[in-house]
């Protein structure tokens, strides 16, 4: 047999290249289309058409055929380029299969060979060899009314055969579910809609070796109804907010999906009360940079003033939140809102809703959560020095000292403290704010002291209530214990109790309750509320003594809530913060609730605690400086080897312009020191725990 | 029911059984009565098999009774204790104060 390729612009270009070739007609050869041409786009793709062509001239009779097929795909190819759309393609491709019979079923074509249509197995005897089919999973082949067990058959016309499809048809139900959330503010409706699964033998084409094979066609049927859905959302009382629209979604779906089908309500939150000041009340921050950075002494401070009568602020009560709806039309309370607790001082007064001053002087307003303290501050100028023939000052208000403070001097004020000139080996001690415009010397300089003690307890308070609660939780369990007798609790209350729960379940509380009314009896007079005593008195009668007093499940409960609040209340940042506004210092011990700024050259070998900002315009020489909310200093280290400690927590960061070789610096538990000189950097710490300097 | 108590004497070893409640009621019995009797022996061995009912206070006295003995060198024992007394013991840490070793 003789066959040649040709390659042409379109096929019947090459066809002709091929029969001039052969010299040879159209009806005297097959032609086989291996390529056809593609025109590309823009010339990009272009593909030439390519055709084999064999001259099979004793099958003279089967060229008929072949010629139409060749015409057919002609056509189709034609349609093919002119209709690029895909349905046509589709439809085509149908046209090419419906006609596949029509084009190979000359018997010769189909000797030895096998072929499933529409369920029928079709079978052609060749005296060459048998043809065989394999059955898959879920065919079942009978072959002369038997079932056949092997895996792979021979097959021949004389046998009659059957094909047995298992689960031709399967129905899944629709399976659908509603159930409300947690909160209730929504009922979702699952749905799974069901289907009907027919099973079919796969057609295939006539070949000597064919594989029976299971097609599935899936036919989704959502058979949810309507009324159902309905009767289901009654049965659960769901009445508020249904969405009628999701169901008729629902009721279409052709997939499985969650269906929102009633949404409630959710409760707004209310506001707390909050206070409106009328009038400035913190004075400016003193002695800070302006824009160009520079600082001005003269400008140190801004002192609002206040006359009697003067309307300070307005207490502006809670406001209520909006009830929700739950689907099930219960009303969602809520949050509740809290109102603002005043606690009023002296020369403050509340009328109506507003507070009033009724003297004339420095307002100070502070702020702790809805905790709200408010008096007019005196003020003593002492215009001296202070020192043995003026005596220490203790005052109450603010204290301005015109002159020095000198050693062993001791300056305490419930207001602010100024001093104008230096203060040597003294102490200088308040609540509120510090700022010294002179030098610094082997001096304890100590602002805000009440915020950290309060900080302090509060933490104690936050331990000792866990363990509170649990002890509750024990006692309360016991009782529920049903060999345990509570009779002797009427006549000797919870002491015996409690004193077995301490000697080992409660190990530690002892100690804690110690710690707390050590820190409570240190700091006393720093601590404005009485709350704090008073849980140190109570935590004395009930675990420490042996009083007679009946200690009740209700006396530990009140204890414990005491407890909690006050624990909250410690956690609430303070507004305004103390701080600290100083020249410099040397061997000195500063220590600050909130910011402390050292404007002038800076500090030497002395110990720096900053509850908030620390910030260093001049030199850090020697001892530890310690920035709760971070450092930012100019020049820190000393060349002669002094030990200089920069600390921050772990979340915190250190600036620092001019570092000197030997500077340790600590950020949480992890400490760097530098090995050599280092300008603008930045130290923080990265999820290695590692200390990384920029 | 009120707490009553008897001793089984077997040489240096002494058995106590307990029978009643050990509670608030059984103080001064177990203070009068119990413990100077238990101070004769070396080894004391508690059965609380008779026990059904505890409160705060007898599991204080139990704790006296082993700490009194302890002093002495004595050694004590806690046995036959019900499950219900026994959840009792174990919310209050009993096990853990007179050392597990105590109790078989």
């Amino acid at each position: 047999m003789q066959s040649i390729v040709s390659k042409g612009k379109t096929i019947e270009d090459a066809v002709n290249v091929g029969l001039n070739l052969l010299e040879a007609s159209k009806k005297e050869v097959n032609i086989e289309i291996l390529q056809k041409e593609n025109k590309g786009f823009m010339g990009v793709g272009r593909k030439q058409a390519v055709v084999k062509l064999s001259i099979n001239r004793l099958e003279e009779n089967q060229t008929q055929p072949e010629k139409s097929s060749f015409k057919a795909e002609m056509d189709s190819f034609e349609e093919y380029i002119e209709n690029l759309s895909p349905y046509l393609i589709e439809n085509q491709k149908l046209n090419m299969n419906d006609s596949y019979p029509s084009t190979d079923m000359s018997p010769s074509n189909l000797e030895g060979k096998v072929w499933v249509k529409d369920n029928q197995l079709f079978v052609k005897n060749s005296p060459s060899h048998f043809s065989t089919i394999t059955s898959c999973k879920g065919v079942k082949l009978i072959k002369n009314g038997e079932v056949v067990k092997e895996h792979t058959t021979i097959i021949s016309e004389k046998d009659q055969f059957e094909i047995e499809i298992e689960n031709q048809q399967q129905i899944k139900e629709t399976t659908w579910n509603v159930s409300i959330d947690s909160s209730g503010l929504s009922a979702r409706l699952h749905i799974e809609p069901g289907c009907i699964i027919k099973r079919n033998v796969q057609n295939m084409e006539p070949s000597e070796h064919i594989e029976l094979c299971v097609e599935e066609t899936v036919e989704v049927r959502n058979e949810i109804d309507y009324e159902e859905i309905m009767k289901k959302i009654n049965a659960l009382h769901v009445t508020y907010g249904i969405n009628q629209s999701e169901i008729i979604k629902a009721m279409n779906t052709q997939e499985p999906g969650v269906f929102e089908i009633a949404n409630g309500k959710k409760a707004e939150s209310g506001k707390d009360g909050w206070i409106e000041l009328k009038i400035d009340v913190n004075p400016r921050n003193g002695l800070v940079e302006d824009e160009s950075g520079n600082v001005d002494f003269r400008e140190s401070r801004s002192i609002p003033k206040l006359e009697k009568g003067q309307i300070v602020a307005i207490v502006h009560p809670p406001l209520p939140g909006t009830p929700g709806v739950t689907v099930t039309n219960e009303p969602i309370p809520a949050k509740p809102t809290y109102p603002i607790k005043l606690k009023l001082g002296n020369g403050m007064i509340e009328v109506d809703d507003k507070l009033v001053a009724t003297e004339s002087g420095r307002p100070f307003v502070e702020r702790r959560g809805q905790l709200v303290s408010a008096s007019i501050m005196p003020k003593y100028v002492h215009d001296d020095h202070v020192n043995l023939s003026s005596g220490n000052i203790r005052f109450h208000g603010d204290v301005d000292i015109l002159g020095e403070v000198e050693e062993n001097m001791l300056v305490e004020a419930k207001g602010d403290i100024y001093v104008y000139g230096s203060v040597n080996q003294a102490e200088l001690n308040t609540t509120k704010s510090i700022v010294v415009k002179g030098n610094i010397a082997s001096s304890d300089i100590a602002a805000g002291k009440n915020n950290m003690l309060i900080a302090e307890l509060g933490h104690i308070l936050g331990v000792l209530h866990g363990q509170l609660e649990k002890m509750i939780a024990v006692i309360k369990q016991l009782s529920q214990t049903s060999a345990f007798k509570s009779s002797d609790v009427s006549v000797s209350g919870l002491q015996p109790l409690i004193r077995i729960l301490l000697e080992r379940r409660f190990k530690g509380f002892l100690s804690l309750v110690n710690q707390y009314q050590t820190v409570v009896n240190k700091g006393e007079k720093y601590l404005d509320s009485e709350d704090w005593s008073f849980i140190s008195v109570s935590l004395t009668q009930i675990f420490q003594t042996l009083s007679n007093q009946l200690i009740t499940i209700e006396r530990l409960e009140n204890l414990s809530k005491k407890m909690f609040d006050l624990h909250e209340l410690s956690q609430e940042p303070i507004e305004p913060e103390s701080y600290i506004t100083i020249s410099d210092a040397t061997n000195s011990n500063l220590y600050s609730s909130g910011n402390i700024n050292i404007i002038g050259n800076g500090c030497i070998n002395s110990k720096v605690h900053s509850g908030g900002k620390l910030n260093v315009f001049g030199v850090v020489r020697g001892g530890e400086v310690y920035g709760r909310l971070g450092v930012r200093i100019d020049e820190v280290g000393s060349g002669s080897g002094t030990k200089t400690i920069v600390s921050v927590p772990s979340d915190q960061k250190i600036y620092i312009h001019k570092a000197m070789e030997g500077t340790i610096l600590k950020i949480g538990n992890v400490t760097r020191t530098l090995n050599a000189d280092r300008k603008q950097i930045t130290g923080y710490l990265n999820d290695q725990n590692q200390i990384i300097l920029e | 029911m009120v707490l009553k108590f008897s001793i089984n004497e077997m040489d240096s070893r002494g058995v106590v059984n307990l029978v009643g409640d050990l509670d608030i009621e059984a103080t001064e019995m177990i203070n009068d009565d119990l413990i100077p009797c238990l101070l004769e022996f070396q080894i004391i061995q508690l059965n609380f098999e008779h026990v059904p009912f505890v409160d705060s206070s007898g599991m204080g006295l139990l704790l006296n009774i082993v700490k009194r003995l302890k002093e002495q060198n004595i050694e004590v024992t806690i046995s036959d204790v019900k499950e219900e007394v026994y959840e009792v013991f174990d919310l209050l840490q009993i096990p853990e104060i007179v050392g597990e070793e105590t109790f078989v």
